[in-house]
């Protein structure tokens, strides 16, 4: 009966781990004498197979090309202190809180269980839970990233069909979607990208040397509130009056502030100022009160709204 | 825990190799705490650990790996390969990084100095510059505070809490099961006494709450996607222009198909026709409803009504 490849691959990294000096692929075939195949071809084969399971997995294989009597071929080792994940030295407090954290902040994959059940090796399972949970959905673009930022190195991705080359700085997690700020090569100008519409892979360009600003904080790299950023519609002001009924100022309010409150009228409905610099932003925003919000000012905006829902009913109201 | 088809090789050699030096800082284990720590059934892990059993750089018995499973217990010998687990991948450090620093974000964790401990020993082991790449950012309304130790004591509440597609508040009764950020919204998700069934409530919409001063303990199950639980939903299929999808990218979307020139069709669940005629003016003329059918004047009709605003001042 054929071995598992399971099999194959754990007794692969046992003789890498055992071993101290480089081994060839003759000599690891010997080792594990009857588990590759014994056309030669098909063994190599199977054998680059197993490297890349065990490569994918993030073991560190060293590979060397030989000298001496083995000169010419390449041999392998995984060296211990490379394979072994160092001792973070939790506290049972630590470890505990890491525990209630990596519970509560949902990404979507199994990775930050995996990364504790690595670094808290002697804790227990509990069941505690914060009470609190933040679903924070990633994919498998961002750990790409997030090393080539810790290397200073560059990345280049596909972005609104254009190969781009950026040196990162950071990446943001705000609202739900996760954000990549940078300097793109071509321009040398600081862009932010959404990551989910990143097209296809993230690459590493070891070439590019990202140096990130003294001072640079990702959070502040760009507005929070997506109707002040700015788009191409100038309506000669950054702030809308905006005229909400009464049954919705407790709601924005709550969102802006009294702050943004400019007058209360007598039948409960009020005035209030909302940034309008990104003005798509702001349509969005004004059209999920339907018919119980409408803009005064500026006039610019007012036309602009006007002209969308003329559009929508055909130009007739 | 079932899954259909066989378990890949890779899963199953992530699982191993760490599930090898958890099981010889402990010797001995009984099975059904191991599978649950790792996530798998009894059966996936003794066919796992039997596996790992006959592995080693030979076939000498003193070679393989020590380990044995006998009754409902699985006993580690002599410590040979795989003492400790395999330094974090790239995805691992990541993840790490990521939900440490954002529950440094959530209520009670300013004073948690033992969070703030871990994140330094992660900084420390996995490098600084890892730590300071990346940055989560929660807003987080007042309310969640209170809310958050009110669901951890099971404390019933009534709040008073605001719909948009009415505009009207109603006082509930409710027993709060969970508090969570989704996107750009934090969410009470709870048992409603009057409704007698589970519902979610946006937390920026709780006008007001307070206890009530009883104890309701429920047992908690996993949250399930949006809107699978409502009876009363229906779809809507929409052409949407190519670059306007955006418009839908917070709503969960049924299917999404590309089109040859670009558009998209897209089948999303509707919760009422008042958030239809929100999504309806939001697209403009960018998108096209083809059904229901009764539905197929909505948009117009809508922005009609809205027009009639701006013909009054």
């Amino acid at each position: 009966m054929a071995i598992h490849q399971l099999e194959r691959v754990t007794n692969l990294l046992t003789v890498l781990l055992s071993a101290r000096r480089h081994v060839t692929f003759e000599e690891i075939r010997n080792e594990l004498r009857g588990q590759y195949p014994e056309n030669l071809v098909a063994a190599r084969a199977a054998f680059e197979r197993d490297k890349a399971i065990l490569r994918d997995e993030g073991v560190p294989i060293d590979q060397t090309v030989l000298g001496g009597d083995q000169a010419g071929q390449t041999g392998y080792r995984v060296l211990r202190s490379s394979y072994e994940i160092e001792d973070f030295g939790l506290t049972p407090e630590e470890a505990r809180a890491l525990r209630l954290a990596v519970g509560a902040i949902r990404l979507g994959t199994t990775w930050s269980a995996e990364a504790l059940w690595k670094v808290d090796l002697h804790g227990s399972i509990d069941d505690e839970s914060s009470g609190l949970g933040v679903e924070l959905p990633v994919d498998e673009r961002l750990p790409v990233i997030h090393r080539a930022i810790a290397e200073h190195r560059g990345v280049v991705f596909g972005y609104h069909g254009r190969e781009r080359r950026l040196a990162p700085w950071g990446l943001l997690a705000r609202d739900g979607w996760w954000y990549l700020v940078g300097r793109e090569l071509a321009n040398g100008e600081q862009r932010t990208f959404r990551v989910d519409r990143i097209e296809g892979r993230v690459e590493v360009d070891a070439s590019i040397v990202s140096e990130i600003p003294d001072g640079f904080s990702v959070r502040e790299a760009f507005p929070s509130d997506p109707k002040l950023l700015p788009d191409n519609v100038d309506v000669g002001a950054d702030l809308a009056h905006v005229l909400i009924d009464h049954t919705d100022v407790a709601s924005v309010l709550a969102q802006y502030g009294d702050a943004s409150l400019i007058e209360r009228r007598a039948d409960g409905s009020a005035v209030v100022a909302v940034p309008c610099v990104n003005v798509r932003a702001f349509l969005h925003w004004l059209f999920g009160f339907v018919e119980r919000a409408e803009v005064l000012e500026p006039p610019l905006l007012r036309e602009v709204v006007v002209r969308w829902l003329d559009e929508v009913t055909g130009g007739r109201s | 825990m079932s899954r259909r088809g066989p378990r890949p090789v890779n899963l199953r050699l992530r699982r191993i190799l760490v599930m090898l030096p958890w099981l010889m800082d402990r010797g001995t284990v009984s099975t059904t705490e191991m599978a649950a720590r790792f996530g798998l059934s009894v059966d996936e892990l003794i066919a796992d650990l039997t596996l790992a059993s006959l592995c080693g750089i030979s076939e000498d018995p003193n070679d393989l790996i020590d380990l044995w499973v006998d009754e409902d217990e699985v006993h580690f010998g002599l410590p040979k390969y795989f003492e400790r687990p395999l330094r974090l991948t790239r995805p691992e450090a990541f993840a790490l990084v990521v939900s440490a620093k954002a529950a440094s974000g959530l209520p009670g964790s300013a004073e948690d100095s033992a969070l703030a401990g871990a994140i330094a020993k992660i900084a420390r082991v996995i490098g600084e510059d890892s730590l300071s790449g990346v940055d989560v950012e929660i807003e987080i309304p007042d309310a969640v505070d209170g809310l958050s130790a009110a669901t951890a004591a099971a404390e019933v509440l009534t709040i008073d809490y605001w719909s948009p597609t009415t505009a009207e508040v109603t006082h509930r009764r409710v027993t709060p099961l969970e508090v969570f950020a989704d996107g750009p919204h934090w969410y009470l998700r709870a048992f409603d006494h009057g409704a007698d069934a589970e519902r979610t409530f946006r937390v920026d919409r709780i006008e007001a709450w307070s206890t009530t001063g009883d104890i309701d303990r429920r047992s908690i199950a996993p949250r399930r996607a949006w809107f699978t639980d409502s009876p009363d939903v229906s779809i809507a299929t929409l052409i949407v222009e190519a670059g306007w999808t955006w418009v839908l990218e917070q709503y969960p979307l049924v299917a999404t198909e590309s089109r040859d020139d670009g558009s998209v069709e897209v089948r999303l669940v509707i919760t009422s026709e008042r958030w239809l005629q929100r999504l309806l003016l939001r697209l403009g003329t960018h998108a096209r409803l083809v059904e229901p059918s009764h539905w197929a004047t909505l948009g117009p009709e809508t922005a009609r009504r809205v027009r009639e605003r701006y013909l009054r001042t």
